[in-house]
């Protein structure tokens, strides 16, 4: 035990008095398994961000650690233990499915670790939490955005498809249902499915008998492209908008053709991309991917800086309580997905868009402000 | 729910139901020889795809690719019975099931690390994806396929069971692996050629699956192998009648809960999983198994 004592105070000691400290940020992604491209697309931004700004104004350098959670729960959770206790991470980045972010947050929560979220969009990920932030906005917003797109533009009735495995899918359809119906739409039916499904013929035999104007499909592309393809298959004439969780280039792969007018409310456009920071970030990720940059990317681009600027506010980087309250405090933060201001819930308060699928292509149709 | 919705469903019903019967023959083959509930089933299905993929990617027609991807499964198999089961032949029961969940964590993170998590789209040539409208129903060409191919190796499965040599010598082995080698049959073998038999059947299960969903990940084989193990155990693991007929009970009834329960759509799997205990509450073997200590297939 004293053996163990010396060796604690003397490895305090040496940390106490070496300089240009290496602060270090865990990430928790799903680099693999169904939601995959979200994981990748997201560490793909993540890499521009920190290309462009690895050093604290103190001169201390920020250390990435990266983890993959396979889009689970469990490991989600696990990974973010790994990073408190055995990593002693300042601050998390993480996770993209709001069902992951959930299992997450009372962890970081319990440890004191300030933990930002760049795209989990359910309200409840946040709810209570003092130390969970999130850079992107929340599904009430999300799903009236979707409600009221449609509705406007001559979608009068509609059938709300549900993913009841993932929290976000059932806290957009709650958000569609409910500006819909305000808005003075039909809704003729739900179907649920569960992700990691292949087969939805029951599901869209079910949506054709219906005749609905517009399908709100509100889980991830995984499904969203096999689904629209079954559905085209079985002759449903229907429109479909869903959310950010179907904007993948996987949807337009997958689904082929089928994916031809499929909409959906997302957080970033780069045609629409007309701020310094944007078109910085645009730049670099095209120099380097040669692919369009997408919203999960410049999401996370965007939380990771906000970990920056709140710990460059601290007299002590590494002091989670004084990044925490000053994630929490960040107000008019010029990111690449537009200007974010911190509500006192720990949301973020930003614009959205509404993009359509184009001739194979994800094209810009409108912003919408909060 | 007016009778075009109706015999919709049932098409659906029909084309999930032949989908499991297909995966669940060669976990069956495998179980009834070597009591072996082969959890890497799934997994060397998600090979066997894969290997369609990149076969028919590089140029390879299509039915080429298919053959190809069969013997890249059954190679699979093969090595995977050398290297992780043979060593623990005479360990118990237990220890091989172990292996083969490891195998199957084994296969799953390495197509992830060599390719990704992210979905491939799986492409087939048109006659395979055609789709048949007839008064108002919609058939896709798989439907009529799959039944029809599933229903052939059933019949060659039997065929090479009950009328060949070697079909004995794998019907003698599921009773006595010890007495069968004193007998003078290479027992290695013709075990191998039962992993090179399942892991065929597992590829082309594989196959058909992309080609109906048309999505492929390292880990496209964990949710239908579980599927295809339930309607195995479902029909009496170790008979292969009854791993077809096990399978199109469980694709109907997903389809049925789904159809005519639509809020309850979420709980299909909870569904045919319930109908799975109380099938075996009453029935222990399954629907068409015997008792295993004495009968195989």
């Amino acid at each position: 035990m004293k053996k163990i004592t010396t060796i604690v105070a003397t490895a305090a000691l040496i940390a106490s008095v070496s300089y240009a400290k290496e602060i270090k940020i865990g990430v928790v992604l799903p680099l693999t398994g169904p939601i995959a491209a979200f994981g990748q697309t997201s560490n793909d931004g993540l890499k521009i961000a920190y290309a462009e700004r690895h050093k604290l104004k103190n001169g201390d350098k920020i250390k990435l650690i990266v983890l993959d959670d396979r889009g689970d729960k469990v490991e989600a959770a696990t990974a973010t233990k790994r990073l408190i206790d055995k990593n002693h991470v300042t601050a998390i980045l993480g996770e993209v499915a709001s069902s992951n972010s959930m299992a997450m947050a009372p962890i970081a929560e319990r440890s004191k670790t300030p933990m930002i979220t760049h795209a989990s969009t359910n309200p409840r990920v946040t709810k209570g939490k003092k130390f969970v932030t999130r850079a992107c906005f929340i599904d009430p917003f999300q799903g009236a955005i979707q409600a009221n797109y449609a509705y406007d533009h001559g979608y009068k009735t509609a059938v709300i498809v549900t993913d009841a495995k993932q929290d976000y899918s059932v806290g957009v359809s709650k958000a569609f249902k409910k500006a819909y119906l305000k808005r003075g739409g039909k809704i003729l039916g739900r179907v649920i499915i569960n992700s990691g499904d292949k087969d939805f013929n029951a599901q869209v035999s079910t949506i054709k008998s219906k005749h609905p104007d517009i399908v709100d499909f509100t889980g991830y592309y995984p499904e969203a492209a096999l689904m629209v393809r079954q559905a085209r298959a079985m002759g449903v004439k229907a429109a479909f908008i869903g959310g950010d969780g179907v904007g993948f280039p996987e949807l337009i792969k997958i689904a082929g053709k089928a994916a031809e007018g499929f909409m959906y409310s997302d957080h970033f456009n780069e045609a629409a991309a007309t701020s310094p920071a944007a078109k910085a970030y645009v730049d670099a990720f095209h120099a380097k991917y040669h692919k369009p940059a997408d919203s999960m990317g410049a999401l996370a681009a965007d939380a990771y800086n906000m970990i920056l600027d709140a710990m460059n506010k601290c007299s002590n980087p590494a002091d989670k309580i004084c990044v925490n309250k000053n994630l929490r405090d960040t107000k008019n933060f010029q990111g690449v997905t537009g200007v974010i201001n911190i509500d006192k819930n720990g949301d973020a308060v930003k614009s959205g868009v509404v993009n359509v699928v184009r001739n194979g292509k994800f094209a810009y149709l409108t912003t919408v402000n909060p | 729910m007016d009778i075009t919705t109706f015999m919709q469903q049932m098409i659906n019903g029909i084309s999930l139901g032949s989908m499991y019967a297909l995966i669940a023959i060669g976990y069956t083959l495998v179980y009834g020889v070597l009591r072996l509930i082969n959890f890497a089933h799934g997994d060397i299905m998600m090979v066997g795809a894969f290997a369609a993929y990149f076969a028919h990617a590089s140029g390879i027609p299509f039915g080429l690719a298919v053959i190809l991807a069969i013997i890249a499964a059954m190679v699979t198999g093969i090595l995977t019975d050398k290297i992780a089961y043979k060593p623990l032949r005479n360990a118990p029961k237990i220890s091989l099931l172990i292996t083969a969940i490891g195998i199957s964590f084994f296969l799953e993170n390495l197509f992830n690390v060599l390719f990704g998590g992210v979905p491939k789209a799986f492409s087939a040539p048109n006659y395979l994806t055609k789709i048949i409208h007839f008064h108002g129903i919609v058939i896709p060409m798989t439907v009529i396929i799959i039944p029809v191919v599933t229903l052939i190796l059933l019949f060659i499965m039997l065929w090479i069971l009950n009328k060949t040599k070697y079909g004995m010598a794998i019907r003698s082995l599921a009773f006595d692996i010890p007495t069968v080698k004193l007998m003078g049959i290479n027992a290695d073998f013709i075990i191998m050629l039962v992993f090179a038999m399942g892991s065929g059947l597992a590829a082309i299960g594989g196959i058909f699956y992309a080609i109906s969903y048309p999505s492929i990940d390292p880990l496209m084989g964990v949710i239908v192998g579980l599927k295809a193990f339930a309607a195995a155990v479902l029909g009496g693991i170790g008979s292969v009648t009854g791993a077809v007929l096990g399978g199109f009970i469980l694709g109907f009834t997903e389809i049925v809960v789904v159809a005519f329960m639509p809020e309850l759509g979420g709980y299909k799997d909870a569904f045919a999983f319930v109908f799975l205990i109380l099938v075996l509450l009453f029935k222990p073997t399954g629907i068409m198994g015997q008792d295993l200590e004495r009968s195989r297939f």
